[in-house]
């Protein structure tokens, strides 16, 4: 059949679809695959152009079963998300070495569609939904020029029409997207294999938050529902380190605590909460952050017994929760056993000895744990001690080092020196991980909270006062606290010294920050009603919309909606201009022609008018006088229509239009 | 005339239905000599490639629902709202077209003969992958993108003598998406005239010459000069009386004699015994050869003859004579 043909245009729009479709995905695939795909499509382009022949069969199965091996040996299976996609696009490579008809072109664009929405499982970023978009017109683009036969060169014609039904498309899939039920996974599915755990970890030793600090990622976003607390007072409570092991602190595992300690004890909260929401980005961790004393009534949200919030899953994409939180509310005034041997555990073989030393003179000096802690932050405030983001390598008893020798630290140096001390003296007292402050986003009032933000800090237990916060980087660099580590390293010049770019580093420029901060705020909206649209927010949002939700209003409004876009997309395409446009004497004609048919009297094609004229009076002789009147009327505008007895061709037109109606109940 | 009939001998239900959507799409669209499209004659229906669209749609749909993922809901509703668009676009590709009936070629049975029909546009929009053609026919696939209208030549081949009805055209497109088909049956009231197979006979029994005795007939074509009459349109520019004319005399024509001997009446009953079909076969097969020899001759038929004389136009007013011949007109 000729219509199998594929027009040579359609052919050019398949290959630039082909490289725009595996561009974002390129970093991810092993580097022959990419190989794989560009010697295929310039193998396809050579027979295009009419130098090489199409590859054998026993080649192609070469091909498709060393492409198999290949991507076993890359990933080690050929099950997981990111095996799967690189088989889709070495396929998809492959196919077009093997494009000649029709058929083989609808199954490379519908597994362009395809690899398209495998990308949206690796980032639903606003940036890279923009480029599938646009992925999605060249593809779409590539199927119309399929449909243009004869077109045999480059053409852009095939681009307006497809970008036209996607805009047309646009409105209803909006409809639909909020409207269509959210239902649960249906079975487990693969995930994603390669993609490391960000923000902060589990265990800290001396230099894993300055490292982490270097990157101007965004850990999470908040939104407040009333004033948003000055930013000395946000300290976002990720992690909880009670364990020394190895010279590195660790948060307790599920079995270090015993069953009955599992359960947070009963907190008697006191005053209004602050309310607010959360939105991290993917951690690959399951732990949350939230202000001191924090709860959630978020499903799937749980409360330690340390006063943190966990998930049940790993946070493989963005992931959204409410929290409260009661600041002055006191935690744990009463310390279990279990607890008191717990926070005060310093085992021997952590060493330190000076460090311990130097603990126990403080402590006998002091009356009371509490002038303790005041004490300790002094000595660190009036020995010469400096915040550094580079701090100097540590060795063998890290601390004696850091307080006695080199004094250069960050923020887990100081809580790490303060709990130990702390322990050596019977206190009671933990390392905290998390982040610290946060930048106010003016555009939308949220709090961004970068990397950068990450701080560890320290808290003690008091007689009657419970856990209390203690930072002691707050005395070592009061800015870092009022101000944020940008303020607080300007001496140094170390804020984000390895990444030049990130725009965060501008922020002096008043345009680059504000379109900084519009950006982010775009990406809040984004993400909280797009990438984090889920069932909960959909019934809010449709009884917010509709009051009740019910099954017929979700049909009619699904209808209504897409009437309202499909009828005038229906009468623009079908009520074009018509290329011979009737006078209107013409109709009026016409519609007299129409009459006479109606009673017997049908005109010949081409029959002059006065010959009709005198065929009809012939046959009806009782109507000759508005056959006649009508005829007269009509001759006149059609050939003379300037001229007659002072009446100009409007008012001539009318005057026919009124004779053609009234002869529309004439009777023979 | 016009409508489809049942030519299939196959009986039951399958036969009975296909019987019935005949009548009905006999109803819905009559034959004629010219059809605007509208959306009583266009039908439109998912192609095979939209069935296959569908079932990737509903793959995209689990992965968007096992990985929870917003965004591929998203491209998956954008790509099946692009379907409910592409009706729409699909549609008004056939909409709106006007279809003439321009010729039919006349042909011996078992030749092909050239249909020729004439696509036109009523508006402003571009058309593609306008597919046609009839059930024997050969296809075409034109599109309507800066001219008006396309003249569009199908080959098939006749039947019987006859007036031959090519049944009714497809014309459809799958433009833009090739999602759906979009297609129409249209009767268009064109037909072939086929003319008697030519069926030698030995020799030509019996050599009718009505005037043995000689009279003469004034027959065009002949070489004898036998008088003047005035200027007939048709008549040739070399028996124009050019000297008369050149006098001032009125224009006339020279007019030349045959006798009538020297002309050949193919007549009907030279062939005695013989079969109506084999009798205008053979009358055919002469007709053509005295043609080829450029000798003169005329037809007599049952009601009707025509006078001897020679040329292409008067060979083809003798085959089609011949060719309809007891055979329904098929306007009636």
């Amino acid at each position: 059949m000729i219509d199998k043909l594929i027009p040579r245009n359609a052919l050019a729009w398949i290959i630039l679809g082909l490289f725009t479709l595996v561009a974002p995905h390129a970093g991810r695939l092993p580097l022959w695959v990419l190989v794989v795909y560009v010697v295929a499509a310039l193998w396809r382009i050579q027979v295009y152009r009419g130098r090489w022949s199409f590859p054998g069969r026993w080649v192609k199965v070469a091909l498709t079963v060393s492409a198999c091996v290949g991507i076993f040996a890359s990933y080690g299976s050929l099950i997981g998300l990111e095996p799967t996609v690189a088989l889709l696009l070495t396929a998809f490579g492959l196919k077009l070495t093997e494009l000649v008809s029709k058929k083989d072109a609808y199954v490379l664009i519908f597994l362009g569609y395809f690899i398209c929405i495998t990308e949206f499982l690796f980032s639903q970023d606003i940036l890279i939904v923009l480029y599938s978009l646009f992925n999605v017109v060249l593809i779409t683009s590539a199927l119309v020029a399929l449909h243009q036969p004869g077109q045999q060169r480059f053409s852009m014609r095939p681009l307006k029409r497809a970008t036209v039904m996607l805009a047309q498309a646009f409105p209803l899939m909006v409809v639909l997207f909020f409207l269509f039920p959210r239902i649960g996974p249906l079975w487990t599915v693969p995930v994603k294999s390669h993609s490391a755990k960000t923000g902060v970890s589990d265990f800290l030793k001396p230099g894993d938050i300055s490292n982490l600090s270097q990157s101007a990622d965004v850990a999470f976003r908040v939104k407040f529902e009333g004033e948003i607390p000055p930013a000395s007072e946000l300290y976002w409570r990720g992690l909880v380190m009670s364990k020394l092991e190895e010279g590195a602190w660790r948060t307790l595992g599920f079995f270090d605590v015993p069953a009955k300690e599992r359960r947070q004890a009963a907190v008697e909260n006191i005053g209004e909460p602050l309310r607010y929401s959360v939105l991290m980005e993917p951690t690959q961790q399951r732990w949350l952050y939230g202000l001191r004393y924090a709860s959630s009534p978020s499903p799937g949200v749980i409360k330690t017994p340390d006063y943190r919030l966990f998930t049940l899953v790993q946070l493989e994409d963005e992931y959204q929760y409410d929290v409260e939180t009661w600041p002055a509310t006191a935690l744990e005034t009463e310390l279990t056993p279990w607890r008191e041997k717990t926070e005060l555990d310093l085992p021997e073989a952590a060493g330190n000895p000076q460090t311990r030393r130097l603990a126990r003179e403080l402590r006998t000096g002091v009356g009371s744990d509490e002038e303790f802690v005041r004490s300790v932050m002094g000595y660190f405030t009036e020995q010469p001690f400096f915040y550094t983001l580079q701090p100097p390598l540590l060795g063998e008893d890290p601390m004696d080092e850091f307080l006695f020798q080199t004094r250069r630290g960050f923020c887990e140096h100081y809580a790490y020196a303060f709990v130990m001390m702390m322990r050596a003296a019977g206190v009671p007292a933990r390392i905290v991980a998390g982040y610290m402050g946060g930048e106010v986003n003016p555009v939308n009032r949220t709090v961004i909270v970068h990397q950068f933000d990450a701080h560890a800090w320290a808290e003690v237990w008091l007689e009657g006062q419970g856990w209390v916060r203690a930072d002691p980087t707050a005395a070592v660099a009061p800015d870092r606290i009022e101000y944020g580590l940008e303020v607080a390293m300007e001496e140094e010049g170390s804020f984000l010294s390895s990444s030049p770019l990130s725009p965060l580093r501008y922020r002096g420029i008043n345009w680059l920050n504000s379109a900084r901060l519009r950006y982010d705020a775009l990406t809040y909206q984004w993400q909280a009603w797009v990438v984090n649209f889920n069932s909960d927010q959909q019934y809010k949002l449709l009884s917010d919309v509709f009051g009740e939700v019910s099954a017929r209003k979700f049909v009619a409004v699904l209808l209504g909606t897409w009437a309202l876009v499909l009828l005038p997309v229906g009468l623009s395409l079908l009520l074009r201009r018509p290329i011979h446009r009737l006078s209107l004497p013409d109709k009026h004609y016409l519609r007299f022609c129409d009459r006479l048919a109606s009673m017997g009297m049908v005109r010949d094609p081409g029959e002059a008018p006065g010959d009709f004229a005198r065929r009809a009076i012939r046959k009806f002789p009782s109507l000759e006088k508005e056959v006649i009147d009508i005829t007269n009327r009509y001759q006149g505008l059609a050939y003379l229509p300037e001229q007659s007895a002072g009446m100009d061709a409007t008012s001539r037109t009318a005057e026919l239009g009124r004779s053609v109606r009234k002869f529309q109940f004439a009777r023979p | 005339m016009g409508a489809i009939q049942v030519t299939d001998g196959d009986s039951g239900l399958r036969a009975r239905l296909r019987q019935r959507f005949r009548e009905f799409v006999n109803r819905r669209i009559p034959p004629a000599r010219s059809v605007t499209l509208d959306q009583k004659r266009i039908f439109i229906f998912p192609s095979r490639v939209g069935f296959f669209f569908i079932l990737c749609l509903m793959l995209m749909l689990m992965t968007a629902i096992n990985y929870e993922n917003n965004l591929s809901f998203a491209l998956t509703f954008l790509l099946a709202t692009l379907f409910v668009v592409a009706v729409l676009h699909t549609y008004a590709n056939l909409s709106g077209l006007t279809i003439h009936a321009v010729r039919a070629s006349a042909a011996f049975p078992g030749q092909q003969s050239e249909f020729e029909i004439l696509l036109e546009r009523s508006r402003r929009r571009e058309h593609f992958a306008l597919y046609m053609r009839w059930p024997d026919s050969s296809e075409s696939l034109v599109n309507l993108i800066d001219e008006d209208s396309v003249s569009v030549s199908l080959h098939l081949p006749v039947g019987e003598r006859g007036w031959y009805s090519p049944g009714r055209l497809r014309l459809e497109s799958t433009y833009p998406l090739g999602l759906l088909r979009c297609w129409t049956w249209i009767d268009l009231d064109l037909h072939a005239l086929v003319y008697p197979r030519p069926l030698a006979s030995p020799e030509l029994p019996g050599l009718a010459s009505d005037h043995p005795d000689g009279t003469v007939l004034p027959t065009p074509g002949s070489d004898d000069f036998y008088g003047f009459r005035d200027y007939r349109a048709g008549d040739s520019l070399r028996h124009v009386h050019w000297k008369g004319l050149a006098k001032g005399q009125s224009l006339q024509s020279k007019q030349y004699a045959a006798y009538a001997d020297r002309s050949v009446w193919l007549d009907w009953d030279m062939f005695p015994g013989v079969g109506m079909e084999a009798r205008l076969s053979h009358l055919c097969f002469w007709a053509l050869a005295f043609d080829r020899a450029n000798q003169e001759y005329g037809l007599r038929l049952p009601g009707s003859s025509i006078a001897p004389g020679w040329g292409e136009r008067h060979r083809e007013e003798v085959l089609k004579r011949l060719a309809i011949y007891e055979r329904a007109n098929p306007h009636d």
